[in-house]
Protein backbone atom coordinates (compact mmCIF):
# COMPACT_ATOMS: atom_id res chain seq x y z
CA UNK A 1 0.00 0.00 0.00
CA UNK A 2 1.15 3.11 -0.76
CA UNK A 3 1.58 4.87 2.24
CA UNK A 4 3.17 7.73 4.07
CA UNK A 5 3.12 9.01 7.62
CA UNK A 6 2.71 12.42 9.31
CA UNK A 7 4.41 12.94 12.73
CA UNK A 8 2.18 15.63 14.06
CA UNK A 9 -0.69 17.13 13.31
CA UNK A 10 1.26 20.67 13.29
CA UNK A 11 3.32 19.37 10.42
CA UNK A 12 3.31 20.77 6.87
CA UNK A 13 5.53 17.14 5.76
CA UNK A 14 4.83 13.68 5.75
CA UNK A 15 7.23 10.82 5.30
CA UNK A 16 6.52 8.66 2.17
CA UNK A 17 7.10 4.70 3.62
CA UNK A 18 7.24 3.53 0.12
CA UNK A 19 8.64 4.98 -3.51
CA UNK A 20 6.21 6.83 -5.80
CA UNK A 21 5.63 8.04 -8.72
CA UNK A 22 4.78 11.06 -10.17
CA UNK A 23 0.62 11.00 -9.94
CA UNK A 24 0.92 7.91 -7.43
CA UNK A 25 -1.96 8.90 -4.31
CA UNK A 26 -0.10 8.14 -0.80
CA UNK A 27 -2.84 7.10 2.15
CA UNK A 28 -1.50 9.47 5.08
CA UNK A 29 -1.48 8.20 8.72
CA UNK A 30 -0.98 9.33 11.69
CA UNK A 31 1.44 7.57 14.53
CA UNK A 32 -1.04 5.33 15.97
CA UNK A 33 -1.92 4.25 12.40
CA UNK A 34 -5.16 6.32 11.94
CA UNK A 35 -5.90 7.08 8.39
CA UNK A 36 -5.64 11.01 7.92
CA UNK A 37 -5.98 11.99 4.11
CA UNK A 38 -4.77 11.18 0.75
CA UNK A 39 -2.22 13.13 -1.48
CA UNK A 40 -1.32 12.88 -5.36
CA UNK A 41 2.76 13.37 -5.53
CA UNK A 42 4.15 16.08 -8.06
CA UNK A 43 6.98 14.11 -8.62
CA UNK A 44 8.85 10.62 -8.11
CA UNK A 45 9.86 10.71 -4.26
CA UNK A 46 11.35 7.67 -2.70
CA UNK A 47 10.99 5.77 0.34
CA UNK A 48 11.71 8.24 3.71
CA UNK A 49 11.42 11.26 2.44
CA UNK A 50 9.28 13.95 2.58
CA UNK A 51 6.21 15.58 0.45
CA UNK A 52 4.82 19.44 0.80
CA UNK A 53 0.78 18.83 2.07
CA UNK A 54 0.19 21.88 1.23
CA UNK A 55 1.55 24.71 -0.98
CA UNK A 56 5.01 26.10 0.89
CA UNK A 57 6.02 29.97 0.38
CA UNK A 58 9.42 30.66 -0.07
CA UNK A 59 11.44 31.64 3.40
CA UNK A 60 8.99 29.69 5.40
CA UNK A 61 9.54 26.98 8.38
CA UNK A 62 9.22 23.17 7.45
CA UNK A 63 7.61 21.75 10.48
CA UNK A 64 8.33 18.06 11.68
CA UNK A 65 7.61 16.51 14.78
CA UNK A 66 5.52 19.75 15.42
CA UNK A 67 8.93 21.70 15.05
CA UNK A 68 10.97 23.76 12.94
CA UNK A 69 12.62 21.17 11.05
CA UNK A 70 14.54 24.34 8.75
CA UNK A 71 13.41 27.03 6.12
CA UNK A 72 12.33 26.88 2.45
CA UNK A 73 14.77 28.05 0.17
CA UNK A 74 12.31 28.44 -2.77
CA UNK A 75 8.51 27.94 -3.06
CA UNK A 76 7.11 24.54 -2.81
CA UNK A 77 4.29 23.23 -4.28
CA UNK A 78 1.78 20.80 -2.64
CA UNK A 79 2.95 17.15 -3.42
CA UNK A 80 6.54 17.99 -4.10
CA UNK A 81 9.59 16.70 -2.41
CA UNK A 82 11.09 18.71 0.55
CA UNK A 83 14.50 18.15 0.49
CA UNK A 84 17.93 19.49 0.39
CA UNK A 85 17.03 21.37 -2.73
CA UNK A 86 14.42 23.46 -1.55
CA UNK A 87 14.95 23.23 2.48
CA UNK A 88 18.17 24.53 4.64
CA UNK A 89 19.25 24.21 8.14
CA UNK A 90 18.88 27.17 10.35
CA UNK A 91 21.54 25.93 12.64
CA UNK A 92 24.48 24.46 10.68
CA UNK A 93 23.63 24.13 6.95
CA UNK A 94 25.14 21.39 4.69
CA UNK A 95 28.40 22.37 2.68
CA UNK A 96 27.17 23.49 -1.02
CA UNK A 97 29.33 20.96 -2.33
CA UNK A 98 27.77 18.30 -0.31
CA UNK A 99 24.53 19.19 -1.44
CA UNK A 100 25.06 18.89 -4.77
CA UNK A 101 26.60 15.54 -4.37
CA UNK A 102 23.27 14.16 -2.76
CA UNK A 103 21.02 16.01 -5.00
CA UNK A 104 23.04 14.33 -7.96
CA UNK A 105 23.14 10.52 -6.04
CA UNK A 106 19.18 10.84 -5.82
CA UNK A 107 18.60 11.92 -8.94
CA UNK A 108 16.56 14.82 -7.76
CA UNK A 109 15.47 17.38 -10.50
CA UNK A 110 17.26 20.48 -9.20
CA UNK B 1 16.32 -8.20 36.91
CA UNK B 2 19.63 -9.79 37.38
CA UNK B 3 22.48 -11.55 34.35
CA UNK B 4 25.33 -13.21 34.42
CA UNK B 5 28.68 -11.13 34.40
CA UNK B 6 32.30 -11.29 35.71
CA UNK B 7 32.96 -9.66 38.44
CA UNK B 8 36.36 -7.82 38.40
CA UNK B 9 38.96 -7.00 41.26
CA UNK B 10 37.59 -3.90 41.72
CA UNK B 11 33.94 -4.66 42.02
CA UNK B 12 33.12 -3.96 38.33
CA UNK B 13 31.50 -6.34 35.99
CA UNK B 14 32.33 -7.35 32.44
CA UNK B 15 29.82 -9.04 30.67
CA UNK B 16 32.58 -9.75 28.64
CA UNK B 17 36.71 -11.22 28.87
CA UNK B 18 38.38 -8.75 26.28
CA UNK B 19 42.29 -8.64 25.92
CA UNK B 20 43.12 -5.12 25.26
CA UNK B 21 46.20 -4.56 23.48
CA UNK B 22 47.03 -0.80 23.71
CA UNK B 23 49.89 0.49 21.06
CA UNK B 24 50.52 3.75 22.82
CA UNK B 25 52.11 5.14 19.37
CA UNK B 26 51.35 4.66 15.74
CA UNK B 27 54.73 2.98 15.17
CA UNK B 28 53.58 -0.06 17.13
CA UNK B 29 50.50 -1.13 15.64
CA UNK B 30 52.01 -3.85 13.70
CA UNK B 31 54.12 -5.14 17.03
CA UNK B 32 49.99 -5.12 18.92
CA UNK B 33 48.08 -6.45 15.80
CA UNK B 34 50.49 -9.27 15.59
CA UNK B 35 50.26 -10.41 19.39
CA UNK B 36 46.40 -9.71 18.77
CA UNK B 37 46.53 -12.54 16.48
CA UNK B 38 47.46 -15.14 19.51
CA UNK B 39 43.74 -15.02 20.71
CA UNK B 40 40.44 -14.69 19.39
CA UNK B 41 39.53 -11.99 22.19
CA UNK B 42 41.79 -9.49 21.89
CA UNK B 43 41.34 -6.22 20.96
CA UNK B 44 43.89 -3.61 19.65
CA UNK B 45 43.68 -0.02 20.32
CA UNK B 46 46.14 2.41 18.54
CA UNK B 47 46.86 6.24 19.32
CA UNK B 48 47.59 6.97 15.44
CA UNK B 49 48.00 11.03 16.95
CA UNK B 50 51.58 10.47 17.31
CA UNK B 51 53.47 9.77 19.96
CA UNK B 52 53.81 13.02 21.76
CA UNK B 53 51.26 13.57 24.89
CA UNK B 54 51.33 17.24 24.53
CA UNK B 55 48.10 18.12 23.21
CA UNK B 56 46.94 14.39 22.71
CA UNK B 57 45.73 14.09 26.96
CA UNK B 58 42.26 13.42 25.68
CA UNK B 59 43.42 10.47 24.06
CA UNK B 60 45.80 9.47 26.61
CA UNK B 61 43.09 9.41 29.63
CA UNK B 62 40.45 7.40 27.32
CA UNK B 63 43.55 4.48 26.54
CA UNK B 64 43.84 4.21 30.05
CA UNK B 65 39.86 4.21 30.78
CA UNK B 66 39.62 1.30 28.23
CA UNK B 67 41.76 -0.53 30.07
CA UNK B 68 39.88 -0.12 33.51
CA UNK B 69 36.69 -0.77 31.54
CA UNK B 70 35.22 -3.88 33.20
CA UNK B 71 34.74 -5.47 29.40
CA UNK B 72 38.65 -5.83 29.32
CA UNK B 73 39.83 -8.75 31.74
CA UNK B 74 43.64 -7.64 31.06
CA UNK B 75 45.74 -5.73 28.96
CA UNK B 76 49.43 -5.20 26.91
CA UNK B 77 50.34 -1.63 27.03
CA UNK B 78 53.11 -1.24 23.96
CA UNK B 79 54.79 1.90 22.95
CA UNK B 80 57.88 2.23 20.60
CA UNK B 81 59.77 3.25 23.35
CA UNK B 82 61.39 6.68 21.59
CA UNK B 83 58.14 8.83 22.10
CA UNK B 84 56.54 11.28 25.04
CA UNK B 85 54.16 7.98 26.29
CA UNK B 86 55.83 5.69 28.83
CA UNK B 87 53.64 2.05 29.15
CA UNK B 88 53.75 2.71 32.79
CA UNK B 89 51.66 5.96 32.40
CA UNK B 90 48.73 4.03 31.19
CA UNK B 91 49.40 0.43 33.03
CA UNK B 92 49.53 1.83 36.27
CA UNK B 93 46.13 3.25 36.46
CA UNK B 94 44.58 -0.28 34.96
CA UNK B 95 46.68 -2.23 36.95
CA UNK B 96 44.65 -0.87 40.27
CA UNK B 97 41.39 -2.48 38.74
CA UNK B 98 43.35 -5.66 39.96
CA UNK B 99 43.59 -7.34 36.02
CA UNK B 100 46.56 -8.31 34.95
CA UNK B 101 48.31 -5.67 32.69
CA UNK B 102 51.87 -6.01 30.85
CA UNK B 103 54.09 -3.23 29.37
CA UNK B 104 56.40 -3.84 26.18
CA UNK B 105 58.88 -1.00 25.20
CA UNK B 106 59.95 -1.84 21.94
CA UNK B 107 63.92 -0.43 21.60
CA UNK B 108 64.04 -2.39 25.62
CA UNK B 109 63.22 -5.55 24.34
CA UNK B 110 65.73 -5.77 21.67
CA UNK B 111 63.57 -4.74 18.61
CA UNK B 112 60.13 -5.54 16.68
CA UNK B 113 60.68 -9.34 16.89
CA UNK B 114 61.56 -10.18 20.59
CA UNK B 115 59.12 -7.72 21.74
CA UNK B 116 55.67 -10.03 19.51
CA UNK B 117 57.87 -13.07 21.08
CA UNK B 118 57.26 -11.83 24.76
CA UNK B 119 54.01 -10.04 23.91
CA UNK B 120 52.34 -13.50 22.85
CA UNK B 121 53.56 -14.76 26.29
CA UNK B 122 51.65 -12.34 27.99
CA UNK B 123 48.88 -12.52 25.79
CA UNK B 124 48.85 -16.81 27.02
CA UNK B 125 48.94 -15.43 30.28
CA UNK B 126 46.19 -13.26 30.22
CA UNK B 127 44.49 -16.42 28.40
CA UNK B 128 44.92 -18.45 31.18
CA UNK B 129 43.63 -16.10 34.01
CA UNK B 130 40.31 -15.54 31.76
CA UNK B 131 39.54 -18.92 31.43
CA UNK B 132 39.58 -19.23 35.06
CA UNK B 133 36.97 -16.86 35.35
CA UNK B 134 33.28 -17.93 36.15
CA UNK B 135 30.07 -15.74 35.56
CA UNK B 136 28.20 -14.67 38.38
CA UNK B 137 24.63 -13.29 38.65
CA UNK B 138 24.83 -9.72 39.29
CA UNK B 139 22.11 -7.17 39.41
CA UNK B 140 20.81 -4.81 36.55
CA UNK B 141 21.93 -2.03 38.49
CA UNK B 142 25.68 -3.22 37.39
CA UNK B 143 24.96 -2.53 34.12
CA UNK B 144 25.46 0.77 32.11
CA UNK B 145 24.14 1.09 28.46
CA UNK B 146 25.58 3.77 25.57
CA UNK B 147 22.67 4.95 23.52
CA UNK B 148 23.47 6.34 20.14
CA UNK B 149 22.45 6.35 16.41
CA UNK B 150 24.45 5.69 13.48
CA UNK B 151 23.58 5.87 9.54
CA UNK B 152 20.05 7.36 10.79
CA UNK B 153 17.24 7.86 8.24
CA UNK B 154 13.86 9.11 8.48
CA UNK B 155 12.85 5.36 9.81
CA UNK B 156 15.57 6.04 12.69
CA UNK B 157 13.07 9.08 14.34
CA UNK B 158 9.80 7.03 13.40
CA UNK B 159 10.47 3.84 14.51
CA UNK B 160 13.96 2.59 15.99
CA UNK B 161 14.81 5.94 18.37
CA UNK B 162 11.07 5.95 19.82
CA UNK B 163 11.29 2.18 20.65
CA UNK B 164 14.81 2.17 22.14
CA UNK B 165 14.00 5.20 23.98
CA UNK B 166 10.81 3.41 25.73
CA UNK B 167 13.41 0.80 26.09
CA UNK B 168 16.03 3.42 28.00
CA UNK B 169 13.56 4.60 30.62
CA UNK B 170 12.35 0.59 31.62
CA UNK B 171 15.65 -0.26 31.66
CA UNK B 172 16.72 2.65 34.28
CA UNK B 173 13.55 1.63 36.20
CA UNK B 174 14.71 -1.83 36.47
CA UNK B 175 17.90 -0.61 37.79
CA UNK B 176 20.32 -0.04 34.97
CA UNK B 177 21.98 3.15 33.97
CA UNK B 178 22.06 4.79 30.36
CA UNK B 179 24.31 6.88 28.71
CA UNK B 180 23.48 9.12 25.67
CA UNK B 181 25.81 11.43 23.81
CA UNK B 182 25.88 13.26 20.50
CA UNK B 183 25.44 16.58 21.58
CA UNK B 184 25.98 18.56 18.49
CA UNK B 185 22.93 16.65 17.31
CA UNK B 186 20.90 17.89 20.54
CA UNK B 187 21.54 21.47 19.14
CA UNK B 188 17.54 22.92 19.59
CA UNK B 189 16.64 20.49 21.49
CA UNK B 190 17.88 21.86 25.05
CA UNK B 191 14.39 22.97 26.38
CA UNK B 192 13.28 19.46 26.20
CA UNK B 193 17.08 18.37 27.67
CA UNK B 194 16.94 21.48 30.84
CA UNK B 195 13.24 20.28 32.10
CA UNK B 196 14.92 16.24 32.34
CA UNK B 197 18.17 18.25 34.68
CA UNK B 198 18.45 17.33 38.23
CA UNK B 199 20.26 20.39 39.34
CA UNK B 200 21.09 23.66 38.18
CA UNK B 201 24.81 22.39 37.57
CA UNK B 202 23.56 20.15 35.26
CA UNK B 203 21.31 22.60 33.02
CA UNK B 204 24.40 24.96 33.00
CA UNK B 205 26.55 21.58 31.89
CA UNK B 206 23.59 21.09 29.11
CA UNK B 207 23.53 24.45 28.16
CA UNK B 208 27.27 24.78 28.25
CA UNK B 209 28.88 21.60 26.19
CA UNK B 210 25.97 21.61 23.89
CA UNK B 211 27.15 25.15 22.83
CA UNK B 212 30.88 24.18 22.62
CA UNK B 213 29.68 21.78 19.73
CA UNK B 214 27.98 24.31 18.00
CA UNK B 215 30.68 26.10 18.05
CA UNK B 216 33.34 23.68 17.51
CA UNK B 217 31.88 22.14 14.14
CA UNK B 218 29.94 25.90 12.68
CA UNK B 219 33.76 27.72 11.92
CA UNK B 220 33.04 29.85 9.41
CA UNK B 221 35.11 29.41 6.62
CA UNK B 222 35.40 25.64 7.64
CA UNK B 223 32.62 23.80 6.58
CA UNK B 224 32.49 20.47 7.72
CA UNK B 225 29.74 17.52 7.05
CA UNK B 226 27.76 17.35 10.51
CA UNK B 227 25.06 15.32 7.91
CA UNK B 228 26.44 12.42 6.23
CA UNK B 229 25.28 12.23 2.51
CA UNK B 230 23.51 8.61 3.79
CA UNK B 231 21.79 10.79 6.09
CA UNK B 232 20.30 12.61 3.61
CA UNK B 233 20.02 9.99 0.99
CA UNK B 234 18.04 8.30 3.46
CA UNK B 235 15.57 10.91 3.73
CA UNK B 236 16.94 13.42 6.25
CA UNK B 237 17.09 16.95 4.81
CA UNK B 238 18.44 19.42 8.28
CA UNK B 239 20.32 18.63 11.22
CA UNK B 240 17.21 19.91 13.06
CA UNK B 241 15.74 16.95 11.73
CA UNK B 242 17.71 14.67 12.69
CA UNK B 243 18.54 16.28 15.95
CA UNK B 244 14.15 15.92 16.59
CA UNK B 245 14.05 12.19 15.22
CA UNK B 246 17.38 11.65 17.46
CA UNK B 247 16.26 12.78 20.64
CA UNK B 248 13.43 10.03 21.18
CA UNK B 249 16.37 7.49 21.73
CA UNK B 250 17.42 9.36 25.06
CA UNK B 251 13.61 8.12 26.55
CA UNK B 252 11.81 10.41 29.32
CA UNK B 253 14.04 10.24 32.42
CA UNK B 254 15.91 12.41 34.81
CA UNK B 255 18.99 13.59 33.59
CA UNK B 256 21.94 12.79 36.44
CA UNK B 257 24.37 15.05 34.74
CA UNK B 258 26.75 15.46 31.63
CA UNK B 259 30.07 13.26 31.97
CA UNK B 260 32.58 15.16 30.17
CA UNK B 261 35.46 13.78 28.37
CA UNK B 262 38.59 16.11 27.76
CA UNK B 263 42.10 16.86 28.38
CA UNK B 264 41.67 16.68 31.91
CA UNK B 265 40.33 13.22 32.27
CA UNK B 266 37.36 11.11 31.62
CA UNK B 267 34.61 11.20 34.16
CA UNK B 268 32.16 8.49 35.32
CA UNK B 269 28.59 7.83 36.43
CA UNK B 270 27.85 8.38 40.24
CA UNK B 271 24.14 7.44 41.17
CA UNK B 272 22.71 5.27 38.43
CA UNK B 273 19.92 6.70 36.12
CA UNK B 274 20.37 8.64 32.31
CA UNK B 275 23.53 10.74 31.50
CA UNK B 276 24.40 12.26 29.02
CA UNK B 277 27.85 12.87 27.75
CA UNK B 278 30.39 14.26 25.57
CA UNK B 279 30.02 11.03 23.21
CA UNK B 280 30.82 11.88 19.89
CA UNK B 281 28.27 11.72 17.23
CA UNK B 282 30.87 9.96 14.93
CA UNK B 283 30.57 6.58 14.88
CA UNK B 284 33.84 4.72 15.77
CA UNK B 285 34.75 7.54 18.27
CA UNK B 286 31.74 7.06 19.98
CA UNK B 287 31.97 3.50 21.27
CA UNK B 288 35.58 4.09 22.22
CA UNK B 289 33.97 6.95 24.42
CA UNK B 290 31.35 5.11 25.96
CA UNK B 291 33.86 2.50 26.81
CA UNK B 292 35.84 4.86 28.26
CA UNK B 293 32.94 5.87 30.45
CA UNK B 294 32.39 2.63 31.43
CA UNK B 295 29.46 1.17 29.58
CA UNK B 296 29.54 -2.55 28.81
CA UNK B 297 26.85 -2.11 26.03
CA UNK B 298 25.66 -0.14 23.08
CA UNK B 299 22.09 0.51 22.00
CA UNK B 300 22.22 1.60 18.18
CA UNK B 301 19.54 2.28 16.10
CA UNK B 302 20.26 2.81 12.24
CA UNK B 303 18.94 2.64 9.16
CA UNK B 304 21.01 -0.24 8.29
CA UNK B 305 24.84 0.46 9.11
CA UNK B 306 26.43 -2.38 10.74
CA UNK B 307 28.71 -0.87 13.18
CA UNK B 308 30.02 -3.24 16.10
CA UNK B 309 32.84 -2.34 18.53
CA UNK B 310 35.05 -4.85 19.47
CA UNK B 311 35.13 -4.05 22.72
CA UNK B 312 31.45 -3.48 23.76
CA UNK B 313 28.81 -5.70 22.18
CA UNK B 314 26.19 -3.53 20.41
CA UNK B 315 22.65 -4.08 19.90
CA UNK B 316 21.66 -3.03 16.22
CA UNK B 317 18.20 -1.49 15.86
CA UNK B 318 16.50 -0.87 12.46
CA UNK B 319 13.10 0.06 11.36
CA UNK B 320 13.77 0.23 7.75
CA UNK B 321 11.59 -1.38 5.66
CA UNK B 322 13.87 -1.30 2.62
CA UNK B 323 17.43 -1.55 3.84
CA UNK B 324 17.01 -4.04 6.80
CA UNK B 325 19.17 -6.73 6.96
CA UNK B 326 21.07 -9.54 8.90
CA UNK B 327 23.22 -7.20 10.85
CA UNK B 328 20.41 -5.81 12.62
CA UNK B 329 19.23 -7.31 16.27
CA UNK B 330 15.85 -5.93 16.56
CA UNK B 331 13.11 -5.44 13.92
CA UNK B 332 11.40 -2.07 14.45
CA UNK B 333 9.99 -2.62 10.83
CA UNK B 334 6.15 -3.62 12.16
CA UNK B 335 6.36 0.08 13.78
CA UNK B 336 6.19 1.45 10.48
CA UNK B 337 3.64 -1.18 8.67
CA UNK B 338 1.35 -0.39 11.34
CA UNK B 339 1.71 -4.77 12.84
CA UNK B 340 3.87 -3.67 15.70
CA UNK B 341 3.56 -1.29 18.84
CA UNK B 342 6.67 0.87 20.10
CA UNK B 343 5.90 -1.15 23.17
CA UNK B 344 6.45 -4.64 21.74
CA UNK B 345 9.79 -3.53 20.00
CA UNK B 346 10.56 -1.62 23.27
CA UNK B 347 10.29 -5.13 25.11
CA UNK B 348 11.88 -7.37 22.51
CA UNK B 349 14.80 -4.66 23.16
CA UNK B 350 15.15 -4.72 26.84
CA UNK B 351 14.74 -8.85 26.57
CA UNK B 352 17.94 -8.60 23.81
CA UNK B 353 19.69 -5.94 25.87
CA UNK B 354 19.26 -9.22 29.47
CA UNK B 355 20.95 -11.55 27.12
CA UNK B 356 23.60 -9.74 25.33
CA UNK B 357 24.70 -9.45 29.24
CA UNK B 358 24.33 -12.51 30.35
CA UNK B 359 26.42 -13.87 27.17
CA UNK B 360 24.42 -14.31 23.84
CA UNK B 361 26.46 -13.14 21.12
CA UNK B 362 24.81 -9.79 18.70
CA UNK B 363 24.34 -10.45 15.08
CA UNK B 364 28.02 -8.80 14.20
CA UNK B 365 29.83 -9.91 17.40
CA UNK B 366 32.90 -11.69 16.81
CA UNK B 367 32.46 -10.88 12.70
CA UNK B 368 32.48 -7.36 11.59
CA UNK B 369 33.66 -4.86 13.27
CA UNK B 370 34.44 -1.39 13.49
CA UNK B 371 38.48 0.34 14.36
CA UNK B 372 38.69 1.51 17.98
CA UNK B 373 39.09 4.75 16.61
CA UNK B 374 40.78 7.39 19.43
CA UNK B 375 38.48 10.92 18.55
CA UNK B 376 39.53 14.00 20.35
CA UNK B 377 38.46 17.49 20.13
CA UNK B 378 41.89 19.65 19.24
CA UNK B 379 43.08 21.19 22.04
CA UNK B 380 44.04 24.42 19.49
CA UNK B 381 40.81 25.01 18.40
CA UNK B 382 39.33 24.30 22.18
CA UNK B 383 41.84 27.83 23.00
CA UNK B 384 41.30 29.10 20.06
CA UNK B 385 37.49 30.11 20.39
CA UNK B 386 37.78 29.84 24.39
CA UNK B 387 35.43 26.73 25.14
CA UNK B 388 34.94 25.86 28.70
CA UNK B 389 35.30 22.71 30.69
CA UNK B 390 33.62 22.10 34.14
CA UNK B 391 35.32 21.06 37.17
Amino acid sequence: MNRAIRMHADDSVAVLLCDAKKGDVLHVFDINNAFLFDIAVNENILYGNKVALHDIPEHSEIVKYGQSIGISTREIAKGCLVHVQNVKSLSVDIPDSIRREIIRQMHITD
Amino acid sequence: MEFLGYERADGSVGIRSKILIIAVDECCEGIARRIAREDKDSVVVTNWYTCMLGGNEETFYQMIALGQNPNAAGAIVISMGCGSILPSQIADPIRKTGKPVFELTCQHEGGTLKTIAKGIEYIKEIRKEIDLLKPVKVPLSRLVVGVKCGGSDTSSGIASNPAVGLAVDKLIDAGASCIGGELFELIGCEHKLLERAVSEEVKERILGLIRNEKLRWGVEGAQVETMSIGNCTGGLTTIEEKSLGALHKMGTKPIQGVLQINRYGVEKIKARGFYLSETTMLCGGAGVNFASLGAQMILWTSGAAGYECPLLPVIRVSGNTQLYNDDMDIDARGILLGTAGIADVAEAICQKVLSVAGGEKTALEGIGFSTMTLYQKDVRVENLLKLPCYK
